[in-house]
């Protein structure tokens, strides 16, 4: 028995539920914040270390064998993804102690932050296809009430279409479900994937997979399936966001990298064509999007769709190198992503806006925040030697030795667009002089602004380090590519040696 | 070792400018130049070796995995480079020490400035195409930087956005070209590349990446049609223009089709690109810096046609050409970061730095006068001085290039080139230091302080030492670079100033006289001029990005119009396209499983279905009606649990559409009676179709499915529910054992549904909602009774049942239909029940409980069960389950799952209260009532006393 594969799931469970016993107690909810994200976050790394050292990790849960009951299962992926699931949710902690307003603290922000990293985490280690979606729906619930919290008009209306679309998700997924049990009987994951590579005729499974691919496409924001993000990613309080933007869509695009390595084949000429589309064109869209943008936080949403498009590229070329660049490309944007929407958080503090045309002269005002801006912000746009080079550069290499030129086309001018978003940012934020009159007035300094610095030059670290020490990096993704590309290792680490 | 240090030196060197600082702006400079002397002594000691033909090298891994190393080299055209960024980068350091104002954070100047310099000195000594690319970027970026340092400047943001724009969008083009290129070769490592002229000539992949690196090199290097960022570059400090522009960053592009030369050059296609871009280059600019009174955007001009220059050698191809270039290279950083320079002392002793307010300055400023004029005649190509002697090397190689067959325009052209190139800087000397003194200058002029004029001094000290003495000054580092360009023996050439009366001669005559024609009659040509077109590259620039914009944000908000009938329409219609398609491609015929017939129960199941939907879309618009049909498909899908033999599941059904209808008419009740009609005809149609294809299409799917035979998991359940699971009703186990994991799961998502409900109602009740329902009237007509003496007295006798009804279905559950979820939901529909009769306040002080606290409750408890046999040394949730006797009792089981299903129990109870306390809550705050003291309107304690 393996405690560490569900220790990242009960931790934030037990945090939850421990904070909603304490509901009257704002400041046990504090402390209980940041002390179970932190543990949270350990446990991951345990994972990701034992993963590493042993291979896959399997825990039976029930103790019923595979496929009859439920099994979590952890490889390099999974491990990875969980583990970047802790350090976006330690630091939102941390960020959120110094930026929440009693009001938010009151209606059960900090159980419904720890809720949410159970769903995302819980996602990522399941090995059963429902349980999964039970996951999703944590997930969408705990994210619907974070995103409604605070009652403003706009996040009303923010949160009634993210969550309707989303639910059309959930709906087509469980009805994917349904449909794919009837054809083949089994909903562990691991057994799925054995039986349909033993069918004679797929074609049913084919279809199936497509209603996959749309339910996840939905939950990863790709094109044309992104809509809610755009209509809702701005609304909420900026530590919030900063949790969605690092976490949620990555959910949907873990599923279809599962899904679509382990379950259904990518082989099919057909299938991959279609995601190769989805992804050149959530690419293009996304980064469009976000030139049209004045707002910070607008402009940060519309980018998390576009990169979305580089990571189902990785998928979608579906050769290890390119597989090794999608996971590379996850590991790198979760950080950055959130990242920038905290420090596009702290500027809304220093100066009351989120408007370009409202905010300026921080440089002037706040040299470090500036290049803290810069680390993630150029790392977005693919700067050496920083994260997002080398993410981008192997997409980019992969899809040259793929022959797909018109992606690689896509994915630099993506590239290209989106530096010129970062330095509009830069331009408008930092360069230009305060406008006289500088947005509303500042929220006053209540909490320590060190916290804030601190989860933001956290990331900003963790940026540099991948950039630097990217071969270590590499490597990693590269085992996690190798481990997705032969599913058998999978399939014999759930259903036994005989499978 | 050493060579590393080199090129870190400057970037680790970056922090002690912005550290210095502080201790005041000499110690500032000090330090920072001490980093760039160190890096020139470090690379000096290598002189020798490289002047010997030797390379030198050193590198470790970074990313095998990738081919990126970290590897370096040096050789002769490394060493002129980065001989020349260091050499004059100590200049501008020394420059700008008194070229920046008080006013100027200085720290920041000089750790851009470092930065740049490390990244240009990478880029020149990399061994690795990738390394050099990554340096690459980096000087992209920290140029940037640099012309923006003047970030109060409008023009300062927008010349620094289009040059990162440019230079950084050709380095993309240029990472699509090295990895093409190393495709080719397997290996990108330049030492290697280089050695695969043969390999890389006869890929099918050399023109594009050819074209792509051409693409990469001419944005960088300003060559027309991508010029146009680098006058608008000039917003920068003097300094920086210096630095980037007469020896640096132009020169990247240049340095990398020198690198590449060997393997890359020597073809047609090869020479047709890069030479008639140079040609264009070098006429158009020319023509262009003739008519500029700006004395940088003269200069900005001058160098681009000085790029064109060098481009159009190394487009020749031709060894002798190749020399030539390396030369131009020498000569033209020299004189020309003296010429930025000088003009920076105009501009910053004159307060201005336009030709039109300027002349006369050779008298009240002689030292900077006779330095320009130096630099500037060097500019033209007048002898005696370095630019002639590569200019007319450039002429000779022109004078027998044959362009297309025509043996006159190469010659003609380069001629031409020239000739503007005397006349615009003749033009620099006469109209800014000679001619009549004026009377009023924006400041008074005089020669800047010594610091200022000798960086200058000493650059036009080498302009005419190289001038003079070629060979000797200049001679070992051309023969070492250009055998480093041309990777092979070097061509018999020899510098000197006489080379007899060739026609390079004569074209250099020609271009002289021409240029002072030119500037003789410069009135009328330049009325000539002003007839004539000028397109404005920066507003073509601007246009297109003005239009980009518009398009994206026309695109963007087309399909992001906020409409979320729309985005839906997308999301189905999209996925009915590709499930269609794949359906269609696919093998969907039915399966041969065997139909069971219809029968008849079924059949009105079904069409009651259809018909409840149906129903549904007409009266939806009426809430009340829709919800009661809502309430009955509910209890139909529930009927039909029952045919299908799960009673467990129809119960649950049945419950759950109890609680969900009753919490429903409670919001209803603040909520509009009627939703206002949304959609037009048109769209209905279109809504319509897409509904109605959607349906149709997951039916197929799902009659395909059905009509297929599969095995299930199911048998193993049945066979293992008691002996395993400890429990008849296999439903039950399955939901708290066997896959009581997704049980686990669902509890949590409904406690948090109730959290989501309470922050949704309660936020929303301290804002502007709040103040609303204060002022809220019910239009309804209300029942004088409101807690009716029967419904109170009938829930008050069923309570005890209820909860008893719910302690037995929680009991049994795991034998026979029932269990903690549908208990749940029993015990809290009779508790709804209390406060549907006596009223929520009233209800709510005889029942303090924290609902929150109760979720809170069942989730540990559920979650204790599961670790709790982690403890024995099971994995999470693993059950167990005993059998005991008791007296009266008989034999009773006792499993852990009973524990769980408690916690499912409270988590159930706890949700839907905590939403009905919500609910309750706006209703008592909108219907402005006390709370009841008394459980029902009518006391009949009272009625009997009377």
């Amino acid at each position: 028995m393996r405690p560490e594969v569900a220790l990242p799931i009960l931790i934030p469970l037990l945090a939850g539920a421990l904070s909603l016993a304490f509901w009257r107690s704002r400041a046990m909810q504090r402390g209980i914040g940041v002390v179970g994200t932190g543990v949270m976050m350990l446990s991951a790394w345990v994972l990701l270390y034992t993963t590493w050292q042993e291979g896959y990790l399997v825990m039976h849960m029930g103790n019923w064998p595979a496929p009859f009951g439920i099994v979590l299962v952890a490889d390099l992926l999974s491990a990875i993804m969980v583990v970047l699931a802790g350090i976006t949710g330690f630091a939102t902690a941390i960020y959120s102690l110094a930026t929440l307003g009693k009001r938010h603290e009151h209606f059960g922000y900090y159980p419904l932050m720890h809720l949410l990293l159970a769903g995302v985490n819980g996602a990522f280690l399941t090995g059963d296809i429902f349980n999964l979606y039970v996951w999703f729906e944590v997930m969408l619930v705990a994210s619907f009430a974070l995103l409604i919290l605070g009652g403003e008009r706009a996040q009303m209306e923010g949160a009634i279409k993210y969550v309707t679309l989303n639910l059309v998700s959930s709906a087509l997924f469980l009805s994917a479900i349904g449909l794919l049990y009837g054809l083949i009987g089994t909903l562990n994951m691991a057994d799925l994937a054995d039986k349909i590579a033993q069918l004679e005729d797929p074609g049913m499974v084919k279809v199936v997979a497509m209603l996959f691919l749309v339910a996840f496409g939905i939950k990863a924001a790709a094109f044309p399936f992104f809509f809610w993000l755009p209509a809702s990613y701005h609304t909420p309080q900026v530590a919030v966001s900063a949790l969605f933007a690092g976490l949620l869509t990555k959910v949907g695009v873990y599923a279809l990298f599962r899904v679509f390595t382990l379950i259904f084949s990518l082989e099919d000429p057909f299938t991959q064509n279609v995601l190769l589309w989805m992804a050149g064109l959530t690419m293009l869209t996304g980064v469009l999007g976000a030139a049209a943008q004045y707002e910070f936080r607008r402009i940060l949403s519309f980018h998390i769709i576009s990169q979305i498009g580089y990571m189902i590229l990785g998928l979608a070329l579906f050769t290890p190198l390119a597989l090794i660049g999608g996971v590379f490309y996850i590991m790198h944007h979760i950080i950055v992503k959130a990242n920038l929407f905290f420090i596009s958080g702290l500027i809304y503090r220093l100066k009351g806006s989120y408007e370009l045309r409202e905010l300026g002269g921080v440089y002037r005002s706040h040299p470090w925040l500036a290049l803290l801006f810069l680390i993630p912000a150029l790392s977005l746009a693919g700067l050496p030697p920083l994260s997002g080079f080398f993410a981008k550069f192997i997409l980019i290499r992969a899809g040259i030795e793929a022959q797909a030129w018109w992606l690689v086309g896509v994915a630099l001018l993506v590239g290209l667009l989106t530096l010129y978003s970062m330095v509009k940012i830069w331009s408008e934020v930092f360069w230009k002089a305060a406008p006289p009159s500088a947005g509303k007035t500042p929220e006053p300094r209540t909490r320590n602004d060190a916290l804030l610095y601190l989860s933001i030059g956290g990331l900003a670290l963790l940026t540099v380090l991948i950039g630097l020490g990217a071969q270590p990096v590499f490597v990693l993704a590269e085992q996690a590519a190798a481990q997705l590309l032969d599913p058998r290792g999978y399939i014999e680490a759930v259903l036994g040696g005989e499978a | 070792m050493s060579l590393v240090l080199i090129v870190m030196l400057p970037f680790i060197g970056a922090v002690l400018p912005a550290l210095m600082i502080r201790t005041g702006r000499n110690a500032c400079t000090i330090a920072t130049a001490s980093v760039t002397i160190l890096a020139f002594a470090l690379l000096m000691t290598h002189v020798p070796a490289v002047l010997r033909g030797e390379v030198v090298q050193v590198g470790w891994d970074w990313l095998p995995g990738l081919g990126l190393n970290a590897n370096f080299f040096l050789d002769g055209l490394g060493l002129l480079f980065a001989s020349l960024i260091l050499g004059i980068g100590l200049l501008i350091i020394i420059y700008a020490r008194f070229y920046l104002a008080k006013e100027d954070p200085m720290g920041t100047f000089f750790t851009y400035l470092l930065l740049f310099q490390g990244a240009m000195v990478g880029i020149v000594l990399s061994d690795n195409i990738l390394m050099l690319l990554i340096f690459w970027e980096l000087t992209s970026l920290s140029s940037f930087l640099l012309i923006g340092y003047w970030k109060h400047l409008p023009e300062g943001r927008q010349g620094a956005r289009m040059a990162l724009a440019v230079t950084g969008g050709g380095g993309l083009a240029m990472i699509a070209g090295a990895l093409l290129l190393g495709q080719i070769v397997g290996s990108y490592d330049l030492s290697v590349i280089l050695q695969h002229k043969e390999l890389i000539q006869a890929s099918p992949l050399y023109v594009p990446a050819l074209l792509l690196i051409l693409i990469g090199a001419f944005a960088k290097s300003a060559q027309f049609p991508l010029h146009f960022w680098l006058p608008h570059a000039m917003a920068a400090p003097t300094p920086v223009s210096a630095y980037l522009h007469s020896a640096t960053m132009v020169k990247a592009g240049i340095f990398l089709l020198a690198r590449l030369w060997p393997v890359l050059a020597g073809t047609e296609i090869w020479f047709y690109l890069v030479t008639t871009t140079g040609l264009i280059t070098m006429v158009v600019a020319a023509y262009i810096a003739l008519f500029k009174d700006d004395l940088k955007a003269l200069l900005a001009y001058s160098t681009v046609s000085h790029l064109g220059l060098v481009t159009m050698l190394l487009g020749f191809g031709t060894p002798l050409a190749a020399v030539a270039a390396v030369f131009h290279i020498i000569n033209h950083a020299t004189f020309k970061a003296a010429l930025f320079m000088s003009a920076g002392i105009v501009d910053h002793e004159v307060g201005s730095r336009d030709i039109k307010h300027l002349g006369g300055l050779v008298m009240l400023m002689p030292i900077t006068a006779t330095l320009a004029t130096i630099a500037a005649a060097s500019m033209a190509g007048i002898p005696l001085l370095n630019g002639f002697l590569s200019k007319e090397m450039m002429l000779e190689e022109a004078a027998h290039t044959v362009w297309a067959g025509q043996a006159w325009l190469i010659p003609l052209l380069a001629t031409a080139g020239a000739m503007l190139s005397v006349a615009y800087s003749l033009r620099y000397i006469t109209q800014v230091f000679f001619g009549p003194v004026r009377e009023h200058y924006p400041s008074t002029p005089h020669d800047p302080p010594m610091g200022m004029w000798l960086p200058p001094a000493f650059l036009v000290g080498l302009v005419m030492l190289i001038g003079l003495f070629p060979q000797t000054f200049a001679g070992p580092l051309v023969a070492a670079s250009a055998g480093a360009v041309i990777g092979g023996p070097l061509p018999d050439y020899y510098l000197s100033i006489w080379h007899g009366l060739t026609p390079a001669l004569f074209m250099s005559a020609v271009a002289l006289g021409l240029g002072i024609v030119i500037l003789w009659r410069y009135t009328q040509v330049r009325a000539a001029w002003q007839k004539g077109p000028h397109p404005q590259a920066k507003a073509l620039f601007d246009r297109t990005l003005t239009g980009a914009v518009a398009v994206s944000s026309a695109l963007t908000y087309r399909l992001h119009n906020g409409s979320l009938q729309r985005y839906l329409a997308w999301f189905i219609g999209a996925c009915v396209v590709i499930g269609y398609v794949t359906f269609w491609l696919s093998s969907h015929e039915a399966g041969n499983r065997a139909m069971l017939p219809a029968a008849p129960v079924a059949i009105v199941g079904w069409l009651l279905l259809i018909g409840g939907c149906a129903a549904l879309m007409a009266l939806h618009r009426d809430r009340l009606l829709a919800l009661i049909t809502v309430g009955v498909i509910g209890l139909i899908v529930s009927i039909g649990f029952v045919y299908l033999s799960a009673p467990d599941l129809a119960l649950t059904q049945i419950s759950v559409e109890v609680v969900t209808v009753v919490l429903l008419l409670l919001a209803l009740n603040f909520l509009p009676k009627h939703t206002p009609a949304e959609s037009m005809s048109v769209r209905k149609v279109r809504d319509g179709v897409l509904a109605v294809v959607a349906g149709l299409g997951v039916g197929a799917i799902a009659f395909a499915a059905m009509t297929r035979d599969f095995v299930t998991l199911s048998d193993f359940y049945l066979e293992q529910s008691l002996p395993g699971g400890g429990g008849t009703n296999v439903v039950n186990v399955i939901l708290v054992d066997f896959r009581g994991f997704d049980t686990f799961g669902e509890i949590i998502v409904l406690g948090i549904a109730a959290l989501a409900i309470f922050a949704l109602l309660d936020g929303a009740l301290r804002g502007e909602v709040g103040r609303k329902l204060d002022a809220w009237v019910s239009t309804e007509q209300r029942s004088m009774n409101r807690h009716p003496m029967m419904l109170v007295v009938a829930t008050r006798v069923m309570l005890p049942l209820a909860l008893l009804v719910g302690a037995y279905i929680f009991l049994r559950g795991h034998n026979v239909p029932g269990g903690g979820f549908i208990a749940g939901l029993v015990v809290a529909i009779a508790l709804i029940m209390q406060y549907m009769a006596s009223g929520f306040g009233w209800t709510a002080k005889r029942m303090r409980v924290d609902y929150h606290g109760m979720v809170g409750a069942g989730i540990l408890i559920a979650a204790a069960t599961g670790i709790g046999s982690w403890i024995a040394g099971h994995p999470f949730l693993t059950s167990a389950f005993e059998y005991f006797t008791w007296p009266l009792v008989g034999k009773f089981e006792l499993a852990s799952a009973i524990a769980f299903d408690t916690g499912v129990f409270l988590t159930v109870v706890g949700a839907v209260m905590l939403t009905l306390a919500n609910l309750s809550r706006i209703g008592r705050r909108a219907q402005h009532q006390q709370i009841n003291e008394q459980p029902m309107d009518v006391n009949p304690l009272e009625n009997t006393k009377n």
